[in-house]
C-alpha cells in the first residue's frame, strides 16, 4: 500500500483512508493560545483556574467534532506544581529526591503494550542513571470526552524520576556553549551544586531513546518529562478539562505559571498526543516552511555536536517528520537546548524577525541575525508561540505579525497573554499595563528574578553575546559582479538552434514570456485559464517542470503580498559549508553571500574561479551517453557528487549545458533532487551547495522547482544566450544587452517572490528544499529517487518516458531541418498543444446557443465529450453494462437547473452588459449567478439583474450591510483557478465612474486586492468570519471558495468545522481577468483530484452530511456534469461557458481593457457597439447542458442527479492512448476510501449552525428591533466579554434589511457596553448603530463598516496611559466604507487596512498601517509601524510622530508626506484639529486633549499622508457620494427560504 | 508602447486600388502596395487573440499573428522568414487567397471592426523583403545527394520542393508550360497577379536550387518510367484541367467557350506568348454572359471588360450570400460593370449557328442539402431568353488523370483523383510507395493555399520515407 510505505506514521487512524488521495500530512491546525505567570514565581491554584478559565474563552477558536463534544484538543502546560506533586508522592508512599521529575505519560489501552512501555521508559531512565520513584494512574472522568476521543482515550500516568544524589555521568558538563546564556537555574543542594540542565539532558535522552525504541504503539507517548514542568492535555472542550482532569481542581494544584492552548484542527481525527502544549511550546498559526525545515534538520542534524550529548545518535533523529508543525517546532526547540543553546537565542533563531530589509534595525542586532541565518532557516508562517522552561514564560511573534497576542500585566504581578484580550475578569482598575506583541518581537517573564524582558531586552542581551558585526566583517565574502556582456560571449547561432530546440524553447516562449521579462522586468500577464492538458496527459513533450504543480496558501495559513509587503521578503542566498549550530566562532561568519540565486553571467564564472577551498568547485555533467538508462545515469551523478563532496569540494556545479549528439541530457531537475536527497542521506548535504547551469531554467516556475528541491542557485546560460540572440536580432530593442539582462533576473527575482508568497513565505532559504509541490502524473520510481516526499498520487511518467521524451528531443535538436517549435502552450497553435477551448469549440458553442438548436449543440458537446485526452476525467468513461431508463423517468431539467451556478466574475472584469445578462439567465433558470469581488449596483438588488451569491474576496470591494443582506449565498473567495494565492490589481484606466462608484474608490484610480484576507490568516479566523457573515444575515447561506492542491480535502473539513455551508472546489484551468502567465499555468491541481479527495475525507470525517459541495473549472458539456457529480459534487460552476455563450471569443485578452466582444471590457464603445450577448443565450446554454445531463443520467438508469453524487462504481478508468497514460493509476479517484456506504454521499440538513449561538447580540436584536423597525432611535446598555463575537453585526443586519446602509443614519440607537468585546466589534456597522465600549476590544472592530459610529475608551477607573496602551486588536476596519471609529488607545497592525471610505482616530498602529486603502481618513495620535501606506491609492491619514522617525517606516512607493503647520496648508490643520476635538468627546481622551491644548506647537510634529496620485487641495473636497448610501436597497425576500433548499 | 486600442482606431484601410475606369484599361494588378507605416499600422491593429480564428481557417495555418506583430514591429526579414515557414508562395496566397472567406473572415475584428487586412500585408512581406534583398535562408542545409522528380511546377509542385530544397533534397520540376505557376501562370489573370510575380518566385526558388525543366509533357516528351527509374521519389502534382458542363443544350454552339481556355488565351496575349493570332479569344464589343460563380468566373468577367466587351452579364443560380466566390472579387467586378443575374440558372443556350442568347430560370433557395449548402429550386413558368453574343463556361474542373497512372499501380478514386492520404504512414503517398502526390489532383478542384499545403506535405512525407 502505497499510502503506508510513504508515510511511516506511528498514528490509529493512519488506516482509515486505505486508498484514495488523502494523506496524513495534509494535516492543519491553528488555534487559541496563551499563558499566565505570576512574575515572582508565586504559586497559587487561583491561576491554575484562571488558566483554565482564559483558556475556555478561547473555545470559540477550536472546533468540535460531530458528536458535540471532541475538542481537537486542548491543553495546559505548568511550572511544576512542587507542593501538589510531593503531596501526591507521600500519599503514594514514593521517596522522592530532593531533585525529581515527573514525566506524563499516556500509554496503550491493551495492558501489556503498555507494560512494555513503561518497562521501555524505565530502563532507558536508568540507564542514564536515573531512578524512578514511581507510577501514578492520573485520575480522569472519561464523561469528559465524546465518542470520538474515547475511541483513542489512552490510560494516562504519571511518573516520579529522581536524579541522583551526585550527577550521575562523569563529567557532567556544565553550562553549554554560551557561557554568557542566562543561567539555566541551578539548586543549591548541601553545599553541592545540582545542575538542572544535565538533569534535563538526561531526561531528553532517556526519552528520545524510549521513543525510538517503543515501536507499534501508536498510542504510547510522553506528554511532558521534565523537572520543571508538566503538561496536562487532552481531546476535550477547555470547559471539560477539569473535569476531565480531577487533579487540576485540587486546591493543593498550585503553580506560578501555564501555558495554555486550544486546537483547531482541519480534520475530525484529533489525536490525544498533537493537543498542545507540546515539551515547551504551544503555537498559534501555521509553520508554512515545515517540509524544508524537517528536510534541513535532517540535513543538519550529522552538523550538531556538542559534548553536551555525548552520543548524538542516540537523541537523532530531532525532528519528527510527521504529526504537526508545531510538534517539529517543539522538536526542534528542545533539541536546541538541550545542545546548550539558550531558550531565547533557540527562538531567535528559529523565528528570526525580518531583518534583511527593516532599515530602522540596530547594525548589531541585524550581524546577530546575519550572523545566524547560515546555520537555520527561518521556521517561518504565521506563528504566535507562547512557551516556558519553568522559569521563563515567553511569547514570540512570527515576522508577519499574522497571529494576535495581547498581554495585561494587573496589579499583582501577573501577565497573561492571549490571542485574545479580556480571557478573564480582571478588575479595570488593578490593571497596571496592556499591549500587544509586534511583528518578530519576544517578550519574556522571568518567574526567578521578577522580571519582565521588552524585546529590546532580549535584543540587546543576545547581539552583546559576540562580536558578530565584527565577525561577518572579516570572514563574509560577497558575489557581486557588475553586469558585463563580455563575460559570456554569444552562443553560435547554429548551436543555439539545437540548444533551443533540445530544451524546448518556443517562438512562444521567446516572445511572450523572455521577451516580455527582458523588456519590462516583469512577469508576463495573460488572461482566461490554462486549456491545455496536464503534462501527463500531452502528447507533446514537456518539460519536466511542468508535472509540478506550485502549493499555495489558504485558509491554514495566508500567503503575503511580496510587493506590498516587500519588507518581510529576501532572497538572500549563503554559499559554503555550514557549521556546528553549538558552536560560536568567528569562524562560523564564513560564507559568500549573493543576493539572489539567479546567477548572473558574471557571477557564475566569479564563482567558478574563485580558487579558494572553502568554496571548491566541481562540475558534473547532466550528459550521459545514450546507452544506459536514465535511472542509471541519474545515480551516477549523485554517486559523483557524493564523491566530490567526501573529497572536500563545497559548490557543486550540475551542469547540462555540454551537449553532444551522442548524448541525452539529464532533466536538470531530476538530478539536483536526486543529488539534495542523496547528501541529505548521509548527512553531507549541509557541506555542499547544488549549484545548476541549465537550459531547463526560463521562467520562474522553473526556477522555483530547482530551488524548491535543494539548488542553491542557478545559472540559466540558455536564457541568457536567447536574450543575446534576440538582442541581435532586433527582437529586443531599446536597451542594451547588460540591461536586458539585469532585465530579465529582476522579473525572475520578482517571479519567485510571488511564487514563495504564495505559500506564505518570506524568505528563499526557508523555501529551498521545501518541496512545496505536487507531482502530477510522475511514477513512484522518478518521486521515489529525486522528489522523495512529494506528493504525487496517480502514478504516471516514469523514467523510461523521461527518457523516451529526451530522446525524441534530441533527435529533433539535431535534425537541422526540424524547426524550433512554434508554441501553443499558451494560445492556440495548429499542430501543438490541445487547448480545451480551440476555435471549433468555441465556434460550434456560439452558433448552438445563437440558435438555440440542441442539435447544433450535441455537435459541440461531441467536439467536448470525444476530444483527444485532455484532462483525467477523459480517462474516466461510464460502464457500458448499465441497464438503462427511460428519459421521461428521469428528473426534469428543471430539477437539474438549480444545482448550476454561474462562477465568480466581478463587474470590473466583466462589462455591466455581460455580468447583467448572467445574473438574468442565472435568475430566471432557477440557477445563481455570483456577483464576483466587486460590488454591486443596489438598483439590481430585488430585481431579476441581482446577484443570488455575493462574493467576499480579499479586496472587501463594495462589501457593505446591504450588499450582505440581498444575497442567498455569501461566497467567501479564499482562491481562484487560475492564480491561486495571489492578489489582483485592477488598473486606474479600468476604473471608470460606475466602477469606482461600486467599488467606493475614485475614478482613475488602481485598484489592488491583496492575496490574503487579512482577517483569514488562520482556519479559527475563517470560523470568525463565517461567525460575522452569519451574524449580519442569518438566511444566508455560507460558502468557501478553494482551489485544489494536494490537500484540499483537509482543508475542506476544517472548513465544515467553520461552520460553512457550501464549499467550491476549482480546478487549476479556472479562468481569470488578469493573472501572470506562469500563476495560469502551474499553480493549483486538477479538480478530478481536489474535489474527489475532498468527498472522500469529509466522508471519513462525518462531514459530508453538512455542506454542499460545488465544483468548477472547465466544466462544459452535460458528460462533465455527470463525472463531477460520480466524483462527488451536488453543484457545479461554469464560468468561460456562459461567457462564450454571451459572445466571448476566448482572446485572452480580458487584461488588456480591449475585449472585442464587449465581453470582458469597460470600454464604452466596445460595449454598446460590439456586445451580442443576451440572457437568452446562457440560458439555452444552461438548458443544453441540463438536457444532455438528463440523457446521461438515463443512460445510466438514474432518476436524480443526487442519486449519482458518489457513485464511482458507475466509472471506469480506460487505459489511455499514450505509454504515460497508461502508466497512470486511476483507482485512488475511483475509490471510496473505505468509507461505508451508508455514510452521507451529499448534504443531508439545511444549513451548518455555528455552535456559537451569539445569545446576547439575539439578546441585543430582540431589545432593539422594535426601534430599528420604527426608526425611533433610542440608548441601550450592556456588558460584554470577549466571547461575545461580531457585537453589532445582527443589528446592522436588521437595519440594513429595513432600511439599506445609511437609511437609519437619522434615527440612531445608540448602544453603551462595558468590558472587553470580542473579535469583529462593529463588523459591517450600519449607518444609525453607534456603540460605545468602555473596556477594549480584539481584532477586526468596524470592519466593513458602512455607517454609524465606535467608540472605545478605556475604563475610567483604569490607571495606565491610553497612548501606551493596546486597545483594539489587528486588521480593524479592513474593507470599511464608510462611519467613524474612535478608539483610545492603540491599534494593531495593518489598520485600516482597505478602508475605503470610514474615518478613524487612534493613539498609536501598528505595521502596516493603511495598507490598500482608497479612501477615508485616519489619524493617529502618535506612532505608526513599518510600512505605512503600502499600496495606498486613496484616502489620507495624519501620523503624529514625536520623534521624528516617521519618514523611515513609511512606504514611499505610492504616497507622499506633507507638512501641515506650512503656509496654505492652514484648513488641513483646521480639519486636524476639528477631527480630534471629535475624538476627544467620544473617548475623553486625555491624550487627545494634550494634543489640543498645545496644538499650536503639536501641529509641526504631525506628518499628512496621502496618495501620490490625489491633489493636496483637493482632499478636503466633497466628500465621496456613493451610490450604494443614496439608494435603499430591496430584501429578497424570497431569499430566505430559496436558500433553505437542499441543493 | 504598442497601443491595444489600435484595432479601434485606426480603420481597416486595404492598400490603394486603381480606380474601375482606369483599371479595366489595363491588365494590371488593381491593388497598390502598403509603405512600411501603413503595413505597421493595419498589421498593428491585430490583437492577438487567444484563439488565432485567421490561423486556424488558414489552409496552410500560417502564423499570422505572430508576422503580424513582426511588422507592426518594423522587422520585415524575421516576417519574411517567418511566412515562409508554413507558406511557399505567400505572395502569391496573399493575392488570390479569398481571405475574405479564411483568415480575414475568421478575424475576430471582422465582426465590426473590419479584419485586420492580412492578405495585403503577406502580400507586402515578400514582396518587400524580396526587393530589399532578403532571400531564403539557406545556409544551414546540407545536401543529401537525393534527388526527386516534380511533375507539375504549379502551386502543390512549387510546395514540394521548395520543402524538399530546404532539406536538402534536389528537387527537379517538370512542367509542360514554358513558365513555371501551372495555373497561377496561364489561369489567374494578371490584375490579380502579375506575371513578374512568378518570375521573381522562379528566380528565388532557382537560387535555392530547384531546377526546372520546362516546356516538357512527361509521358510524351519523357516517360514516366525513366524518372522512376533516375529519382529516388517523384511527386505528381498536375492539377485538374478538366472543364465541367452544363450538360444543356446549345453548349457547342459557336460562341461557346470554356473559362480555361479563354483565360489562357488573354494570358498569352498579355505575357507575349501567343503562338498564333487566331488561338486569341476576343471579347471586343460583345455581349458576353458568363456562367458561374466561383472565382474563375470572375476572372472571365473582369478578363472580358478589359477586353473591351459591350456588356458582361454574370449568371449564377444562387444568391449573392451563397455563392462560392471571394467577396472581394465580386465587389471589384461590379465596380468594372459586370452585371450580376442572381437565381438563375441556364437552361439552353438559343441560337442557329452562333450564339443568340440563354435561355434562363429563376431559381429560388430550397432547404440545405447534405453538405450544408442551400438548393436551388427552379419557379416553373419562370423561364426568359437573354440575348448575348459570347457565352463562357465557367463551372469548375474535374480532375484530369494521366493515362499513364493506371501502369505505375497508382490508384485512383471513383471520381477519378489520385489517393494519396494526407495520414498516411508517409503522408500522401500513393499505392505506389515511391510516388507521392497532392493539390488538386488528389482533392479535386480546390485553392491554391489548399494545393500549396499538400505539396508541403508531401514533401514532409517524402523527405520521412528518403529517411532525410
Amino acid at each position: 500500500m502505497r499510502l503506508s510505505r510513504r508515510n511511516r506514521i506511528p498514528v490509529n487512524n493512519i488506516d482509515k483512508l486505505p486508498s484514495g488521495l488523502y494523506r496524513p500530512s495534509f494535516e492543519r491546525d491553528n488555534c487559541g493560545f496563551g499563558l499566565i505567570a505570576q512574575m515572582d514565581g508565586k504559586a497559587s491554584h487561583w491561576l491554575v483556574k484562571t488558566a483554565i478559565g482564559s483558556l475556555g474563552c478561547l473555545t470559540h477558536r477550536g472546533a468540535i467534532a460531530p458528536d458535540g463534544k471532541t475538542g481537537d484538543g486542548c491543553g495546559l502546560l505548568f511550572k511544576k506544581p512542587d507542593d501538589f506533586l510531593r503531596t501526591l508522592a507521600q500519599e503514594l508512599g514514593f521517596t522522592l529526591a530532593d531533585h525529581y521529575a515527573v514525566g506524563m505519560v499516556f500509554l496503550h489501552q491493551d495492558p501489556s503494550l503498555a507494560d512494555a512501555a513503561r518497562k521501555q521508559l524505565e530502563h532507558q531512565l536508568d540507564r542514564e542513571g536515573l531512578t524512578v520513584a514511581g507510577w501514578r494512574r492520573v485520575p480522569t472522568d472519561s464523561s469528559a470526552c465524546g465518542s470520538e476521543a474515547l475511541k483513542s482515550l489512552p490510560v494516562i500516568e504519571q511518573i516520579f524520576v529522581n536524579a541522583p544524589e551526585k550527577s550521575p555521568l562523569p563529567p557532567f558538563v556544565k553550562g553549554g556553549g554560551e557561557s554568557s546564556s542566562p543561567p539555566l537555574s541551578k539548586g543549591e543542594r548541601g553545599g553541592e551544586i545540582f545542575d538542572e540542565a544535565s538533569f534535563q539532558r538526561h531526561l531528553y535522552i532517556a526519552r528520545r531513546r524510549t521513543e525510538k525504541a517503543v515501536k507499534n504503539d501508536a498510542t504510547f507517548y510522553i506528554v511532558s518529562l521534565s523537572a520543571t514542568v508538566i503538561a496536562y492535555k487532552g481531546l476535550v472542550m477547555p470547559a471539560n478539562l477539569p473535569v476531565f482532569y480531577p487533579d487540576l481542581q485540587d486546591e493543593r494544584f498550585a503553580s506560578a505559571l501555564c501555558v495554555y492552548h486550544q486546537r483547531f484542527s482541519t480534520n475530525t481525527w484529533p489525536q490525544w498526543r498533537l493537543a498542545q502544549p507540546f515539551r515547551y511550546l504551544a503555537h498559534n498559526g501555521e509553520i508554512n516552511t515545515i517540509q524544508g525545515n524537517r528536510y534541513w534538520s535532517m540535513a543538519r542534524s550529522q552538523k550538531f555536536a556538542t559534548p553536551l550529548i555525548p552520543n548524538m545518535d542516540d537523541v537523532r533523529p530531532l525532528v519528527s517528520m510527521t504529526g504537526s508543525d508545531s510538534l517539529s517546532l517543539d522538536n526542534m526547540l528542545e533539541a536546541l537546548l538541550a545542545g546548550g543553546v539558550d531558550l531565547f537565542h533557540a527562538m531567535r533563531l528559529l523565528i528570526p524577525p525580518a531583518w534583511q530589509n527593516d532599515k530602522t534595525l540596530d547594525p548589531e542586532l541585524r550581524a546577530f541575525y546575519e550572523y545566524n541565518s547560515m546555520h537555520m532557516e527561518p521556521w517561518d508562517g504565521p506563528a504566535g508561540i507562547v512557551l516556558s522552561d519553568g522559569r521563563y514564560a515567553v511569547c514570540a511573534m512570527d515576522r508577519n505579525g499574522l497571529r494576535p497576542a495581547r498581554y495585561v500585566i494587573t496589579r499583582d504581578r501577573h501577565i497573561t497573554l492571549a490571542s485574545e484580550t479580556g480571557v478573564y475578569d480582571y478588575a479595570p482598575g488593578d490593571v497596571v499595563a496592556k499591549g500587544r506583541l509586534k511583528p518578530g518581537q519576544m517578550i519574556a517573564a522571568d518567574t526567578q528574578t521578577g522580571q519582565l524582558l521588552l524585546p529590546d531586552d532580549i535584543d540587546n542581551q543576545l547581539k552583546a553575546r559576540h562580536p558578530y558585526r565584527a565577525w561577518l566583517k572579516q570572514y563574509t565574502k560577497q558575489l557581486t559582479a557588475p553586469e558585463n556582456p563580455a563575460v559570456e560571449p554569444d552562443m553560435d547561432e547554429a548551436a543555439l538552434f539545437v540548444q533551443q530546440k533540445l530544451f524546448q524553447v518556443s517562438f512562444e516562449e521567446r516572445d511572450q514570456i523572455l521577451r516580455v521579462l527582458a523588456e519590462s522586468g516583469q512577469e508576463a500577464v495573460g488572461s482566461m485559464g490554462d486549456d491545455t492538458p496536464m503534462a501527463v496527459l500531452s502528447r507533446q513533450h514537456r518539460p519536466l517542470a511542468d508535472y509540478f504543480r506550485q502549493q499555495f496558501a489558504q485558509v491554514t495559513n495566508p500567503p503575503i503580498d511580496p510587493l506590498r509587503e516587500a519588507i518581510v521578503m529576501s532572497l538572500n542566498t549563503c554559499l559554503g559549508r555550514e557549521r556546528n549550530l553549538f558552536d560560536s566562532d568567528s569562524t562560523h561568519a564564513a560564507r559568500l553571500t549573493i543576493d539572489s540565486p539567479v546567477l548572473s553571467e558574471g557571477q557564475f564564472q566569479q564563482l567558478l574561479n574563485l580558487n579558494d577551498p572553502d568554496y571548491a568547485v566541481q562540475c558534473i555533467d547532466l550528459n550521459y551517453t545514450g546507452t544506459g538508462s536514465l535511472q542509471a545515469a541519474v545515480e551516477q551523478v549523485c554517486a559523483n557528487a557524493e564523491a566530490a563532496v567526501r573529497s572536500g569540494k563545497v559548490i557543486i556545479v550540475l551542469s547540462d549545458r555540454a551537449i553532444t549528439k551522442e548524448s541525452l541530457a539529464i532533466p536538470a531537475l531530476l538530478a539536483v533532487g536526486a543529488v539534495h536527497h542523496r547528501l541529505i542521506r548521509l548527512g553531507l548535504r549541509c557541506d555542499a551547495n547544488i549549484v545548476v547551469e541549465t537550459g531547463t531554467a526560463r521562467d520562474p516556475h522553473h526556477f522555483a522547482v530547482l530551488i524548491g528541491y535543494g539548488a542553491t542557485a542557478v545559472y540559466p546560460y540558455l536564457a541568457y544566450a536567447c536574450l543575446r540572440d534576440m538582442v541581435r536580432t532586433g527582437e529586443i530593442t531599446g536597451q542594451d544587452i547588460a540591461k536586458v539582462l539585469a532585465n530579465y533576473r529582476k522579473g525572475i527575482d520578482k517571479g519567485l517572490y510571488k511564487i514563495i508568497s504564495k505559500m506564505g513565505i518570506s524568505t528563499i532559504a526557508s523555501y529551498r528544499g521545501a518541496q512545496l509541490f505536487e507531482a502530477v502524473g510522475l511514477h513512484d520510481e522518478v518521486v521515489d529517487l529525486c522528489f522523495t516526499g512529494t506528493t504525487s498520487r496517480l502514478q504516471g511518467t516514469n523514467f523510461a518516458d523521461l527518457e523516451d521524451d529526451q530522446r525524441q528531443l534530441a533527435r529533433l535538436a539535431w535534425s537541422p531541418r526540424k524547426p524550433l517549435q512554434q508554441g501553443g502552450q499558451l494560445k492556440y497553435v495548429h499542430g501543438g498543444e490541445y487547448h480545451c477551448y480551440n476555435p471549433d469549440v468555441v465556434q460550434t458553442l456560439q452558433v448552438a446557443v445563437k440558435s438555440g438548436d440542441y442539435k447544433t449543440y450535441l455537435q459541440f458537446a461531441e467536439l467536448v465529450n470525444t476530444r483527444p485526452i485532455a484532462t483525467l476525467r477523459d480517462m474516466l468513461v461510464l460502464r457500458d453494462n448499465i441497464k438503462p431508463i427511460a428519459v421521461d423517468e428521469v428528473e426534469p431539467i428543471e430539477a437539474i437547473l438549480p444545482r448550476f451556478d454561474s462562477a465568480g466574475m466581478s463587474l470590473g472584469a466583466l462589462s455591466p452588459e455581460a455580468h447583467e445578462a448572467l445574473a438574468v439567465a442565472m435568475n430566471r433558470l432557477g440557477g445563481r449567478s455570483n456577483s464576483g469581488e466587486g460590488g454591486e449596483d443596489p438598483r439590481r438588488y430585488g430585481t431579476e439583474k441581482t446577484s443570488k451569491i455575493k462574493q467576499v474576496a480579499a479586496g472587501r470591494f463594495g462589501v457593505t450591510p446591504a450588499y450582505l443582506i440581498n444575497a442567498e449565498v455569501l461566497q467567501i473567495k479564499i482562491a481562484q483557478g487560475a492564480k491561486p494565492g495571489e492578489g489582483g490589481q485592477l488598473p486606474g484606466e479600468k476604473v471608470n465612474q460606475m466602477i469606482a462608484e461600486l467599488r467606493y474608490a475614485r475614478p482613475g484610480v488602481s485598484l489592488i486586492s491583496p492575496p490574503p484576507h487579512h482577517d483569514i490568516y488562520s482556519i479559527e479566523d475563517l470560523a470568525q468570519l463565517i461567525f460575522d457573515l452569519k451574524q449580519i444575515n442569518p438566511q444566508a447561506l455560507v460558502s468557501v471558495k478553494l482551489v485544489a492542491e494536494a490537500g484540499v480535502g483537509t482543508v475542506a473539513a476544517g472548513v465544515a468545522k467553520a461552520y460553512a455551508d457550501l464549499i467550491t472546489i476549482s480546478g487549476y484551468d479556472g479562468g481569470t481577468g488578469a493573472s501572470p502567465l506562469t500563476s495560469v499555468k502551474y499553480a493549483g491541481s486538477p479538480w478530478e483530484l481536489g474535489l474527489t479527495e475532498t468527498h472522500q475525507t469529509m466522508r471519513a470525517n462525518d462531514l459530508r452530511g453538512r455542506v454542499r459541495l460545488q465544483t468548477d473549472g472547465g466544466l462544459k458539456t452535460g458528460y462533465d456534469v455527470i463525472k463531477a457529480a460520480i466524483l462527488g459534487a451536488e453543484s457545479f460552476g461554469f464560468g468561460t461557458g456562459p461567457m462564450v455563450a454571451l459572445g466571448c471569443k476566448y482572446l485572452r485578452i480580458c487584461h488588456l481593457n480591449t475585449c472585442a466582444t464587449g465581453v470582458a471590457t469597460q470600454h464604452d464603445g466596445l460595449r454598446k457597439d460590439h456586445f451580442i450577448g443576451l440572457p437568452e443565450m446562457v440560458e439555452n446554454y444552461f438548458k443544453f447542458v441540463a438536457r444532455e445531463t438528463r440523457e446521461w443520467l438515463a443512460k445510466l438508469g438514474v432518476k436524480t442527479l443526487a442519486e449519482l453524487i458518489g457513485r464511482t462504481d458507475l466509472l471506469q478508468a480506460i487505459s489511455g492512448d499514450t505509454a504515460k497514460q497508461q502508466r497512470l493509476d486511476l483507482a485512488p479517484i475511483l475509490s471510496d476510501a473505505g468509507v461505508p456506504k451508508d455514510k452521507p454521499q451529499y448534504c443531508t440538513q439545511a444549513r451548518n449552525e455555528p455552535f456559537d449561538k451569539g445569545e446576547l447580540a439575539e439578546q441585543m436584536v430582540s431589545d432593539m428591533l422594535d426601534a430599528i423597525t420604527h426608526q425611533r432611535g433610542g440608548s441601550f446598555n450592556y456588558r460584554v466579554r470577549n466571547v461575545n463575537r461580531s457585537i453589532g453585526a445582527r443589528l446592522s443586519g436588521e437595519i440594513a434589511r429595513r432600511h439599506g446602509n445609511q437609511g437609519m443614519a437619522g434615527a440612531p440607537i445608540s448602544v453603551h457596553l462595558k468590558g472587553t468585546a470580542g473579535q469583529s466589534f462593529g463588523v459591517w456597522n450600519a449607518g444609525g448603530l453607534y456603540m460605545h465600549l468602555e473596556g477594549d476590544a480584539n481584532d477586526y472592530v468596524g470592519k466593513g463598516m458602512a455607517g454609524g459610529k465606535l467608540a472605545i475608551y478605556p475604563p475610567r477607573e483604569s490607571h495606565f496611559k491610553s497612548n501606551e496602551t493596546a486597545i483594539i486588536g489587528n486588521t480593524c476596519l479592513y474593507g470599511a466604507t464608510g462611519g467613524k471609529l474612535f478608539a483610545a488607545g492603540l491599534a494593531g497592525e495593518r489598520f485600516a487596512v482597505r478602508n475605503s471610505g470610514s474615518t478613524a482616530v487612534v493613539e498609536g498602529i501598528g505595521d502596516h498601517g493603511c495598507e490598500y486603502m482608497t479612501d477615508g481618513i485616519v489619524v493617529v495620535l502618535g506612532a505608526a509601524g513599518l510600512n505605512f501606506g503600502a499600496g495606498m491609492t486613496g484616502g489620507f491619514a495624519f501620523v503624529l510622530d514625536l520623534d521624528n522617525t516617521f519618514s523611515e517606516r513609511y512606504n514611499p512607493e505610492l504616497v507622499d508626506l506633507h507638512r501641515i503647520h506650512t503656509p496654505g496648508m492652514e484648513q488641513h490643520a483646521a480639519y486636524l484639529r476639528n477631527l480630534i476635538q471629535d475624538y476627544v468627546d467620544e473617548t475623553g481622551s486625555q491624550w487627545g486633549q494634550v494634543i489640543l491644548d498645545d496644538f499650536a506647537t503639536v501641529a509641526d510634529k504631525f506628518w499628512l499622508i496621502k496618495a501620490k496620485a490625489a491633489k493636496l487641495e483637493h482632499l478636503l473636497g466633497a466628500p465621496r457620494v456613493s451610490i450604494h448610501d443614496l439608494i435603499t436597497p430591496v430584501y429578497v425576500a424570497a431569499a430566505s427560504a430559496a436558500a433553505a433548499e437542499v441543493r | 508602447m504598442a497601443n491595444n486600442f489600435q484595432f479601434l482606431d485606426i480603420p481597416r484601410q486595404d492598400p490603394n486600388k486603381t480606380p474601375a475606369d482606369e483599371r479595366i484599361h489595363q491588365f494590371k494588378e488593381i491593388y497598390g502596395q502598403f509603405n512600411p507605416t501603413a503595413a505597421g499600422d493595419q498589421a498593428g491593429r491585430c490583437i492577438a487573440c487567444g484563439n488565432p480564428y485567421c490561423e486556424w481557417k488558414c489552409p496552410v495555418h500560417n502564423y499570422i499573428p505572430n508576422w503580424l506583430k513582426l511588422i507592426a514591429e518594423g522587422r520585415l526579414f524575421e516576417a519574411a522568414e517567418l511566412s515562409h515557414k508554413t507558406n511557399s508562395l505567400p505572395e502569391v496566397c496573399g493575392r488570390v487567397c479569398p481571405q475574405d472567406r479564411l483568415c480575414e473572415g475568421a478575424c475576430t475584428l471582422n465582426d465590426g471592426f473590419g479584419a485586420v487586412t492580412i492578405g495585403s500585408i503577406e502580400k507586402y512581406i515578400t514582396d518587400e523583403a524580396v526587393k530589399q534583398g532578403w532571400r531564403p535562408d539557406m545556409s544551414g542545409v546540407v545536401a543529401t545527394g537525393k534527388r526527386v522528380a516534380i511533375i507539375g511546377a504549379g502551386p502543390a509542385g512549387l510546395g514540394c520542393a521548395d520543402i524538399l530544397t530546404r532539406n536538402g533534397v534536389k528537387a527537379i520540376v517538370f512542367d509542360r508550360y514554358e513558365e513555371i505557376g501551372g495555373l497561377l501562370t496561364f489561369g489567374i489573370p494578371p490584375f490579380k497577379l502579375e506575371k513578374e510575380v512568378i518570375k521573381t518566385r522562379r528566380r528565388l526558388m532557382e537560387e535555392m536550387g530547384v531546377e526546372f525543366v520546362l516546356n516538357t509533357n512527361i509521358g510524351k516528351d519523357i516517360p514516366f518510367q525513366k524518372l522512376l527509374a533516375e529519382y529516388d521519389a517523384v511527386f505528381l502534382g498536375m492539377g485538374t484541367y478538366t472543364y465541367m458542363k452544363g450538360n444543356f443544350p446549345g453548349e457547342d454552339l459557336p460562341g461557346v467557350y470554356d473559362a480555361l481556355p479563354y483565360l489562357i488565351s488573354n494570358v498569352n496575349r498579355v505575357l507575349g506568348l501567343e503562338r498564333r493570332p487566331a488561338d486569341f479569344i476576343d471579347m471586343q464589343g460583345q455581349r458576353v454572359m458568363v456562367l458561374g460563380g466561383g472565382d474563375t468566373a470572375m476572372d472571365c468577367n473582369r478578363t472580358a471588360i478589359r477586353q473591351g466587351a459591350a456588356s458582361v452579364s454574370c449568371v449564377y443560380r444562387r444568391d449573392e450570400a451563397n455563392m462560392p466566390g471571394s467577396r472581394r472579387e465580386v465587389a471589384n467586378a461590379k465596380e468594372e460593370g459586370v452585371q450580376f443575374v442572381w437565381n438563375s440558372q441556364p437552361v439552353e443556350i438559343i441560337g442557329t449557328d452562333k450564339v443568340e442568347g440563354v435561355k434562363l430560370v429563376t431559381t429560388v433557395l430550397g432547404p440545405p442539402d447534405a453538405r450544408g449548402r442551400r438548393v436551388p429550386e427552379i419557379i416553373p413558368g419562370s423561364a426568359e431568353i437573354i440575348p448575348a453574343d459570347r457565352v463562357i463556361i465557367a463551372f469548375g474542373f474535374r480532375p484530369s488523370p494521366a493515362a499513364w497512372l493506371a501502369e505505375f499501380n497508382v490508384q485512383l478514386d471513383t471520381q477519378g483523383r489520385v489517393q494519396a492520404p494526407a495520414n498516411g504512414t508517409f503522408k500522401h503517398q500513393t499505392s505506389n510507395p515511391k510516388i507521392f502526390s497532392g493539390g488538386d489532383m488528389v482533392r479535386g478542384s480546390d485553392l491554391v493555399v489548399t494545393a500549396v499545403f499538400e505539396g508541403r506535405e508531401a514533401a514532409q512525407g517524402i523527405l520521412d520515407y528518403l529517411e532525410v
